[in-house]
């Protein structure tokens, strides 16, 4: 057990424009390795497993406990969170890739913007326009809270995304995260004023009717979001908003 | 250390975003889900139940055929209940299937493969109601003017082992493609949206599936080895098949 070593093999890339690589790193095992603590360790010593000097590897991360959002990546083919990723559960050599189906910026960090203009594009916010003083907004029960507080965890991962076999570049699938924040805005006292612009956004091009209920999405989801019982949720909003508008326009 | 370059707000490649309130891919994706049980799902049904009475030998057959045969406007009723929309929900879902990328082999959950396993059903039974359309709608024996020669017309095709092995398959994918199918339904739609409700509806699903293959494998069954006599009729069927315009895939099986 002395020596033991953890093997990584990390797909590199230098920019958007140029083409992929593979890096194969051995670190000296330690108890409670993480990926992330894997990739600080490479940092610190860039030097492969054949002793060529290198650069450190780029990646997103800041609060390295789940609850950001930034450090998702493919590990071991699988998008999931680097840094509740332990390096003792995970089979070896570990391979690290940025996500696959979104435009890489360098290494293993990619541009997830497309998350960001869903949301803008669903309204995922409470109007709320603070020229004044509106008082304290409607209260929620219990039971609403609870509802809302397992959506509210989202953080912006982008794994439900990447795991979708509909979120491409030929169906621009609007993804799950979106379509959950449009369930918890739309439950939201005061959000729901935008509820219908919100279902109208989500029968455009890409909008919800993509998806095809493979259900990796709740599968992969490292903070646990119902995103196939609020798929089937909103996809109820969105048809019934469909009818009446049918008839009624 | 995790250094972050500064990329463009606007999105040059990946994924596109949302096209809010743009397109009419709403319309045409779920008129696919909602063709795919109301018509050719009730269409399957009254099918599987049709086929069904062969179970009770050819005479119980020809005048389920009859009565269908007989149903006004026929021509329409075909055309319009039945071609058009089996048309258009397999050329609306080879084109979803052609825009999936399947991923089963790095996620490989039960969800996954089944999504996987409903775009290559769909393939299979669109090419097997080619077949079957083709031999007994379009070739052989016209049913619709001789419903009396409708269990000899199935009986036999089904001697012809490939042809029973092909309608086994159409069976059993046609069965799960549609049993599925009806959970997807009701998933997409918000019928069932919490956890339980939507297991009870897959469950209720894989249930209609594994009713259609029992009904239509014993429908299978029976149209090979008839209730009451009819081997005399197809050993007269060497001299009937002169008459009337029976081509290709009675007289091949004639010769086995």
């Amino acid at each position: 057990m002395a020596n033991k070593t953890v093997l990584i093999k990390i797909k590199r890339q230098a920019n958007p424009e140029s083409q992929p690589y593979w890096e194969e790193f051995e670190l000296t095992w330690r108890p409670g390795m993480n990926v992330i603590s894997s990739i600080m360790e490479i940092a610190a010593n860039p030097v492969t497993r054949d002793g060529k000097k290198t650069t450190p590897i780029v990646y997103d991360s800041n609060c390295l406990e789940e609850v950001c959002g930034s450090c998702a990546m493919l590990i071991n083919g699988r998008a999931r969170m680097a840094c509740s990723a332990l390096i003792d559960k995970l089979d070896q050599p570990i391979t690290l890739e940025p996500f696959s189906k979104f435009p890489v910026v360098r290494d293993l960090s990619v541009d997830r913007s497309v998350l960001f203009e869903n949301l803008k594009a669903v309204k995922a916010w409470v109007p709320v326009d603070g020229t004044y003083d509106l008082g304290s907004g409607p209260r929620m029960t219990p039971d609403e809270q609870e509802g809302a507080y397992p959506l509210s965890r989202c953080i912006s991962c982008c794994c439900c995304m990447e795991a979708c076999p509909q979120f491409n570049e030929s169906t621009g699938f609007v993804g799950a995260a979106t379509i959950s924040q449009v369930r918890l805005f739309n439950t939201h006292p005061t959000g729901k004023v935008l509820k219908q612009d919100r279902l109208s956004a989500l029968m455009g091009d890409g909008g919800i009717q993509e998806c095809g209920y493979a259900q990796n999405c709740v599968e992969v989801c490292p903070k646990d979001i119902p995103l196939t019982k609020s798929i089937s949720e909103v996809g109820k909003d969105v048809m019934k908003k469909a009818v009446v508008d049918f008839f009624r326009q | 250390m995790a250094s972050s370059v500064q990329t463009s707000p606007r999105i040059g490649k990946g994924v596109p975003p949302l096209r809010a309130g743009q397109g009419n891919s709403f319309f045409w994706r779920r008129l696919h889900s909602l063709s795919g049980i109301i018509p050719v799902g009730v269409f399957l049904t009254e099918h599987m139940i049709s086929n069904f009475a062969a179970t009770n030998g050819p005479p119980a057959y020809n005048d389920t055929v009859k009565f269908l045969t007989s149903l006004p406007a026929l021509i329409v009723l075909e055309w319009v209940g039945i071609f058009i929309p089996i048309l258009f929900h397999a050329g609306y879902g080879i084109y979803i299937w052609w825009r999936g990328d399947n991923n089963v082999t790095d996620y490989p959950w039960q969800g996954n493969w089944l999504y996987t396993l409903q775009r290559y059903t769909g393939i299979i039974v669109f090419a097997y109601i080619l077949f079957h359309t083709y031999t007994m709608r379009f070739t052989g024996v016209h049913l619709a003017t001789h419903p009396d020669q409708a269990f000899k017309k199935v009986h036999d095709e089904l001697l012809h082992p490939w042809a029973m092995a092909i309608y086994v398959i159409g069976v059993v994918t046609a069965s799960w493609h549609f049993g599925y199918g009806i959970f997807l339904f009701c998933a997409k739609w918000g019928i069932a949206t919490g956890e339980r409700a939507r297991k009870r509806v897959r469950a209720f699903g894989i249930a209609v599936a594994i009713l259609f293959m029992v009904l239509g494998l014993s429908s299978a069954y029976s149209f090979v080895n008839p209730k009451n006599q009819v081997p005399a009729n197809s050993a007269a069927s060497v001299n009937s098949s002169t008459q009337s315009g029976m081509t290709q895939a009675p007289a091949t099986t004639d010769n086995q």
